[in-house]
């Protein structure tokens, strides 16, 4: 430890602000397979899925008994006793005891905070090596008791005499005694995400067909980077389950076209979007590995990705100003800003889709040349996404979304695809940078982006 | 209009449980001697005075809660009409009001906050009743209710009450009339509210308002409505806690009820920015039946 200056004495050297940080990589990934709530996992915690996907990483990259400067996970819904849920997972995987751990709540930015806050203790110098992550249930989801039934049995814990007891007891009710299941919906507005984004779908004039399309696509191309092979190491099967459990490889337009709206109903404009453009709730677990260059190379392992930059946003849906999804659509502008980028420079546009209409509704949103002027300070239009850089390996609508996990499976699927172009255009004899963009919509008007750079 | 300057000066703010009581037998005795439902033109000429009136942190806690307000220690709008009220209920009690109590409706409600009162301020409230005028429904009263902090008044809130049926002795048949009622058209909205069947039972116990038409069915169905009805001033005070910070702490707050919302009730809110700051309107989400709309207004 540096001696300390005597606090009397000012010390004359200036503290000397760090040089531009280093750079932070994406090394690897790894989760397990999501099931459907109610499915495989129906009897796993958190803690046990957010171990697994840790230790297939830890197998994955030979980490057995090594400490790892830190871990960060979350989960959205997460019951109390889990107040160390990512302490306690790494306590049960094979990393050494000695790694310490957090845990990180931004609902379904969760996954992708994790990895940018990792990113920036590496790029400050604070961290050599980190392990981001995330996992939710629906299945195992906690049940709270009524907020009357909890104020009795605070009271009664806090009574001093049997008379305080009496007290405190005789206001029980019957009903009191329901539990309080965990909800979806938003606290301030109580509509379902559902029923939000059921209101900018509507705004945006988006169509049945549209958003039928973006959900086959997403379903096909899973499919197709399963059976080449490209998720063999990214995903480690659990409890018998090898692929996501949501995934139809063979469903098709037609068979989406039948399934009938279960949001936007009460609307005057036609009611779109079904449980097929709709993710599912699902269970499951993710996780990241990132390190310093030096770490890397100490470990002989290849960094595949960059994490550039983030920018968070959030829109005042409580008063109709945006839509409770819409927050990315005005983060990712000012992050592409920062770096003198438009979307014309994205090899990859990553925008997961809570519902297929979030994708549409931003790509809309970033297309229309009033929004562009009036809502984000542009000249004109923000720019278009074609959809042969949009979730080229299929996004949420078919692997599903653990809410906090989602952003662990984007990263390190992103992060592989993004090394192999550049390896491949390299060897072509074009040195150009390749970049992707991940832009998570989260509940409360949140949203998290992120600037990826291929190593 | 100024105050009666005939001033009662109220030892504190009387309990609206004993004030119904009274209410009850006023009515029954209006309703005697009142003959074809016509009321006397008089309003009380008194003003009631309650110097030292301050909020307690659980109860200002538990209102917070239960509207869905921020828990600071500045006391919502809403809040200070529920410590205020009382007062004015008083006078809608004594012998000489000239409208029965029950069966009064709460149309509607604008509040002129000039400065947020808070936690431990000593507040000094004045009420009268003033502007007693026919309703093509029957008879209008306002009841006004003012608050006073360190001398300055802080808020004052104007009550419209109708008396329906109830006619004025020299009113004729073409007596003022309401702007005829718009046709109400149902936006896009921003929200819902999830109104269990004891919010007029939860509300009652917090504002001591416990008129029986907001405490259950049967309650409810003795005074003509099919179920309970949650209190007027929990939805206006629901839509003020909606706006949120925005409304900053002087602000005028203005409600029109229309139809009760019958318990429970899931109905559709919209809660959004106006030119000068914030409208809102509830209603039932299947019908399209309006609640109540209103404003929040900023200061200036």
């Amino acid at each position: 430890m540096a001696a300390r200056t005597p606090s009397t004495s000012p010390s004359t050297a200036p503290s000397t602000p760090p040089d531009a940080p280093r750079r932070a990589y994406v090394l690897g990934g790894n989760r397990i397979p999501f099931a459907r709530a109610g499915g495989t996992y129906a009897q796993a915690s958190n803690q046990d899925m957010l171990t697994a996907a840790l230790d297939g990483l830890v197998a994955r990259f030979g980490l057995q008994g090594e400490s790892i400067g830190e871990v960060a996970a979350g989960a959205v819904l997460k019951h109390s006793r889990d107040f160390n849920l990512t302490r306690e997972a790494v306590l049960g995987s094979a990393l050494a005891a000695t790694t310490p751990a957090y845990d990180v709540q931004q609902a379904c930015a969760t996954g992708l905070e994790t990895v940018v806050s990792l990113s920036n203790k590496i790029r400050l110098g604070q961290l050599e090596s980190a392990i981001a992550g995330g996992v939710d249930t629906t299945s195992d989801a906690p049940i709270a008791v009524s907020d009357r039934l909890r104020r009795v049995l605070l009271d009664l814990s806090h009574a001093k005499t049997p008379q305080q007891r009496l007290q405190a007891i005789a206001r029980l009710r019957p009903k009191d005694l329901a539990p309080a299941t965990p909800r979806t919906s938003e606290p301030r507005t109580h509509l379902s995400m559902g029923e939000h984004q059921a209101l900018t779908t509507a705004q945006w004039h988006i169509t049945r067909e549209a958003q039928d399309e973006v959900a086959l696509r997403s379903h096909q191309r899973l499919a197709t980077a399963y059976d080449a092979g490209f998720f063999d190491d990214l995903v480690t099967p659990y409890r018998g389950l090898t692929r996501d459990a949501n995934l139809r490889a063979d469903t098709s337009l037609e068979k989406l076209a039948k399934l009938r709206p279960t949001f936007g109903l009460g609307l005057d404009a036609p009611a779109t979007m079904t449980a097929g453009n709709s993710t599912p709730l699902t269970d499951g677990a993710s996780t990241v590995l990132l390190g310093s260059a030096e770490w890397a190379a100490a470990h002989d392992l290849t960094p595949l990705a960059a994490v550039v930059d983030a920018e968070a946003g959030a829109v005042d849906f409580v008063h109709g100003v945006d839509g409770l999804l819409m927050a990315p659509v005005f983060a990712v502008p000012r992050l592409l800003a920062r770096h003198g980028l438009s979307l014309a420079d994205l090899d990859y546009v990553e925008i997961h889709e809570a519902f297929a209409s979030t994708v549409l509704t931003t790509l809309a949103a970033w297309e229309s040349e009033d929004f562009g002027r009036e809502r984000l300070g542009l000249d004109g239009a923000f720019g278009t996404v074609e959809t042969d850089r949009l979730n080229v390996h299929g996004s949420s609508l078919a692997a599903g979304h653990p809410f906090a996990a989602t952003g662990g499976r984007i990263v390190a699927t992103i992060a592989k695809e993004l090394h192999a172009r550049r390896a491949a255009q390299v060897a072509a004899g074009n040195d150009a940078p390749v970049r992707a963009l991940v832009s998570i919509c989260a509940a409360g008007g949140l949203g998290l982006t992120a600037l990826l750079e291929a190593a | 209009m100024t105050s009666p300057a005939t001033q009662v000066v109220l030892p504190r703010v009387p309990s609206l449980g004993g004030l119904y009581g009274r209410g009850l037998v006023a009515s029954a005795r209006l309703g005697v001697t009142g003959g074809a439902r016509s009321a006397a033109r008089a309003l009380p000429d008194v003003t009631y005075v309650v110097d030292d009136v301050r909020a307690q942190a659980d109860h200002l806690t538990a209102y917070q809660h239960l509207l869905h307000e921020a828990a600071t220690d500045a006391l919502p709008a809403g809040y200070v009409h529920v410590l205020a009220f009382p007062v004015a209920m008083a006078l809608m009690v004594r012998p000489d009001f000239p409208l029965p109590l029950l069966g009064m409706v709460h149309v509607a409600n604008r509040v002129e906050q000039h400065r947020a009162l808070t936690l431990g301020d000593r507040l000094a409230v004045r009420a009268w009743a003033q502007d007693l005028r026919p309703h093509r429904a029957g008879t209008q009263v306002d009841l006004v209710t003012e608050v006073a902090s360190g001398g300055d008044l802080a808020w004052r809130g104007v009550s419209t009450y109708l008396a329906k049926g109830v006619r004025l002795p020299d009113a004729r048949d073409e007596a003022r009339d309401d702007a005829a009622r718009q046709a109400f058209t149902p936006p896009v909205r921003t929200g819902r509210w999830e109104l269990p069947a004891d919010v007029g039972r939860r509300y009652a116990a917090v504002s001591g308002d416990r008129n029986p038409i907001h405490l259950s069915p049967l309650t409810a169905r003795a005074l003509g409505f099919p179920r309970a009805i949650a209190h007027g001033m929990y939805t206006a005070s629901r839509a003020l806690a909606d706006v949120g910070a925005a409304r900053g702490d002087a602000f005028t707050w203005s409600v029109e009820f229309a139809a009760p919302v019958l318990l429970p009730a899931t109905p559709d809110v919209r809660v959004a920015p106006a030119d000068d700051g914030h409208e809102f309107a509830v209603w039932h989400p299947r019908t399209g039946r309006l609640h109540l709309t209103g404003k929040v207004t900023p200061h200036p």
